[in-house]
C-alpha cells in the first residue's frame, strides 16, 4: 500500500512536470506573439509619425522674422532635414542585406552520417563505418548566375578519398531556359538527382542497388553541357533537361565518368520530362532517355564497340504522409560488331509514411527493389537476379538530424546467395 | 440536470472563445514592387513563385522572395495555405532544394511589417505577404484568384 503510495505520487510529480513544461512553452509562444502585435504596433505608430512629419514639411513656412532668421537661418532646416532623412534611408540600405546584394555570395552546407551494420553473410562489412562527409557550396555570382559545388570525403582502407561529385555553373536566361556546364549527377534516375549526397535527405540509410554509388548499373555521373527549364504547359507543370557530355569511360572503369575526357570521342546524351502538375501538390512524373557509345577500355580510343541505350520512368510523390517513389530503368548493350543485342531492367518501389503521433517524428518505410542482368551481358559484366527487401523507420531528433534502423533481406540467383542484415545511422546537416 | 446545463454552457463559451481567437487578424495581401509585371495570380501561381519552381518574373527580373520570421501571423498563413507544410518541413523543403541545385538561397527572413514594407518598396522583383490593413504607399498589392484582401472569398486569411 506504501509502495503504491509512492507510485502515485511520483506519477503526480512526473505528471506535473510535464504539464509545467508544456505550460512554460506555452507561455514563451504567447509571449513572442505579444512581442510581435507590439512590434506591429509600434511600427504602425512611426508610420503615423512619419506621415505626420511629412504634411508638416509639405506646409508653406511662415514669414520669418528677423529674430527668426537671425536664430536661425531658412535654409538650414532643409538641408538638416534632408541630410537627416538621407542617413536615415542609408542607414536602413545598410541594415537590409538584400538592397545590397554582393557577389559572390558563398554558402557552405555540410551533411555527414555514421553507420552501423551486422550481417548473417562475410560478402557485407559489418561494424560501425564512417558514412561520407560532405560539403555544398551555392554562391550567386550575379543575379542570373550561380554555382554549386559538391565535395565528397569517404573513408577508406588507409586513409580518406576526397571526390568532386558535382561542380556546376549556371546561366538563367528566365525560368524555360537556365544553361549549366559541369560535373552532375545523371538525370536519368528520380533519386540520383533528388536526393545526392546527403544521406539525411532521403528517407532510408540506402540508396536503391539500381543506382548505387559505385555501382554499374546507370551512369552515376555526367560531365558536360545542360540546358534545363519549365515547358509552358499550364496546370501540367512541364519541365525539361537535355544535356549532351561525356559519358561513361570504359567497360573497365565503367563506374567513372569522363572526368578527363571522352574515351571514345562519342558524346552521350540525355534527356528528360516531368511533370509537376499543381492540382497534386508534391507529385512528380516523368520520363528519361540516355545514349552514348562504350569502350572495351580506355586504350580502344576509335573503337566504340557498344551502344548504350537506357530509358526509364519514375513517379515520385513526396508529401510526408505518404511519401511514394517507384522507378524502372531498362538498359539495352548492343554489339556493334555482332548485332547481339542484351536487355537488363532495374526498379524500385518505396512506400514510407510519417506517423501522427509523437511530435510526428517517425516515419516507417518499406521498399522493394528488383535488378535482372543476363548472362553473358559483356557492359554490365556479372549476370544477376537481385530481388530485396528493406524495411525500417527514421526518427527525426530534430529538424536537422536524424537516426534511422533499418533491415534488408536481399536474394541473388547468380552465384546463389542470400542474406539478412541490420542497419543503424545517424545523418545530419550542419 | 444542472451539471448537464453548466457543461454544455461551458463547452458552448469554449468554442465561441476558440472561434473568436481564430478568426482574429485581417487578410493577408500578397505586395510585390510597383515595377513587378504581374497584377493578378491565382493560388497556383502563388504557391509555384513561393516554392521556387517560377524563379524570374521575366527575363530580367528575379523574384525575390520574402517569408517572415517564425511566430509571426503572416508566416503562420502562408506555411499553412501557401506551403502546406509544418516549420520542420518548411526548413527541410530549402535544405533539400539548394542542395539540389534548384535555388540559390532560401527566402529572405524579414522581422516586422515596416522592414517588409522597406523591402519590397526598395527591391525589385521582391515579393512578400503582409496585413492587408499595413500595406502602404509603394507597395503593389496583388490579386489572388482575382481578388484583393476584403473581398469575400479572399484565400489568405
Amino acid at each position: 500500500m506504501r509502495t503504491l503510495g509512492k507510485l502515485c505520487v511520483l506519477l503526480l510529480m512526473v505528471s506535473t512536470a510535464g504539464l509545467a513544461q508544456e505550460t512554460t512553452s506555452a507561455d514563451q509562444a504567447q509571449l513572442l506573439k505579444s512581442l510581435v502585435e507590439r512590434v506591429n504596433a509600434l511600427e504602425q505608430e512611426v508610420q503615423q509619425l512619419k506621415e505626420q512629419n511629412r504634411q508638416l514639411q509639405n506646409q508653406p513656412a511662415p514669414p520669418a522674422t528677423p529674430a527668426q532668421t537671425a536664430a536661425a537661418p531658412s535654409t538650414t532646416n532643409p538641408v538638416v532635414t534632408t541630410a537627416v532623412q538621407q542617413a536615415v534611408h542609408d542607414h536602413t540600405a545598410a541594415e537590409l542585406p538584400e538592397v545590397n546584394e554582393s557577389y559572390p555570395n558563398l554558402k557552405i552546407r555540410g551533411f555527414a552520417n555514421i553507420d552501423y551494420s551486422e550481417t548473417d553473410t562475410k560478402t557485407q562489412p559489418s561494424g560501425f563505418t564512417m558514412g561520407q562527409f560532405v560539403l555544398h557550396f551555392s554562391s550567386a555570382l550575379s543575379r542570373k548566375t550561380s554555382f554549386f559545388g559538391e565535395l565528397s570525403f569517404t573513408a577508406q582502407q588507409s586513409n580518406y578519398s576526397a571526390d568532386v561529385e558535382r561542380a556546376i555553373i549556371r546561366y538563367d536566361l528566365n525560368d524555360h531556359l537556365k544553361v549549366s556546364f559541369g560535373r552532375y549527377h545523371t538525370p536519368i534516375n528520380y533519386w540520383n538527382t533528388a536526393f545526392h549526397h546527403g544521406a539525411w535527405l532521403q528517407t532510408t540509410i540506402s540508396r536503391p542497388e539500381m543506382i548505387r554509388f559505385g555501382g554499374r548499373f546507370l551512369p552515376v555521373h555526367f560531365v558536360g553541357a545542360l540546358a534545363e527549364g519549365t515547358i509552358p504547359s499550364g496546370p501540367l507543370g512541364l519541365n525539361y533537361n537535355f544535356g549532351v557530355g561525356n559519358g561513361r569511360q570504359s567497360i573497365t572503369l565503367l563506374s567513372r565518368d569522363g572526368d578527363p575526357g571522352d574515351v571514345n570521342g562519342s558524346r552521350a546524351i540525355v534527356g528528360s520530362v516531368f511533370a509537376r502538375p499543381a492540382s497534386i501538390e508534391g507529385l512528380q512524373f516523368g520520363g528519361a532517355f540516355y545514349k552514348d557509345k562504350i569502350s572495351p577500355d580506355a586504350n580502344s580510343v576509335t573503337q566504340s564497340r557498344f551502344n548504350e541505350w537506357i530509358a526509364s520512368g519514375h513517379i515520385a510523390y513526396e508529401r510526408e504522409s505518404p511519401e511514394i517513389l517507384a522507378e524502372f530503368s531498362h538498359v539495352r548493350h548492343n554489339d556493334i560488331l555482332t548485332g547481339r543485342t542484351w536487355d537488363s531492367q532495374g526498379a524500385y518501389a518505396q512506400v514510407a509514411y510519417r506517423l501522427p503521433w509523437a511530435n510526428k517524428k517517425f516515419k516507417p518505410y518499406y521498399r522493394f527493389e528488383y535488378i535482372h542482368i543476363p548472362g553473358g551481358e559483356p557492359v554490365l559484366l556479372i549476370p544477376e537476379l537481385k530481388a530485396g527487401h528493406t524495411l525500417g523507420t527514421r526518427y527525426d531528433i530534430t529538424d536537422f538530424a536524424a537516426f534511422k534502423v533499418e533491415y534488408r533481406n536481399w536474394r541473388r540467383d547468380i552465384p546463389a546467395d542470400r542474406w539478412n542484415g541490420f542497419f543503424a545511422q545517424t545523418a545530419f546537416t550542419f | 440536470m444542472k451539471t448537464l446545463r453548466i457543461i454544455l454552457i461551458s463547452i458552448l463559451l469554449s468554442a465561441a472563445a476558440l472561434h473568436a481567437q481564430s478568426s482574429k487578424g485581417g487578410d493577408i495581401a500578397v505586395v510585390v514592387h510597383p515595377d513587378t509585371p504581374v497584377s493578378d495570380l491565382n493560388m497556383a501561381d502563388v504557391r509555384k513563385v513561393f516554392l521556387g519552381e517560377r524563379q524570374y518574373w521575366n527575363s530580367k527580373l528575379p523574384v525575390i522572395l520574402l517569408v517572415r520570421a517564425p511566430v509571426a501571423r503572416e508566416r503562420e498563413i502562408v506555411l499553412r495555405t501557401i506551403y502546406k507544410m509544418t516549420e520542420s518541413q518548411f526548413k527541410q523543403f530549402w535544405v533539400a532544394k539548394i542542395f539540389r541545385s534548384e535555388a540559390v538561397s532560401a527566402p529572405k527572413i524579414v522581422y516586422s511589417t515596416d522592414m517588409t514594407q522597406q523591402i519590397v518598396s526598395a527591391v525589385p522583383g521582391s515579393i512578400a505577404f503582409m496585413d492587408a490593413k499595413a500595406v502602404g504607399p509603394g507597395l503593389k498589392v496583388v490579386k489572388v484568384d482575382g481578388l484583393l484582401p476584403g473581398e469575400p472569398g479572399y484565400p489568405l486569411r
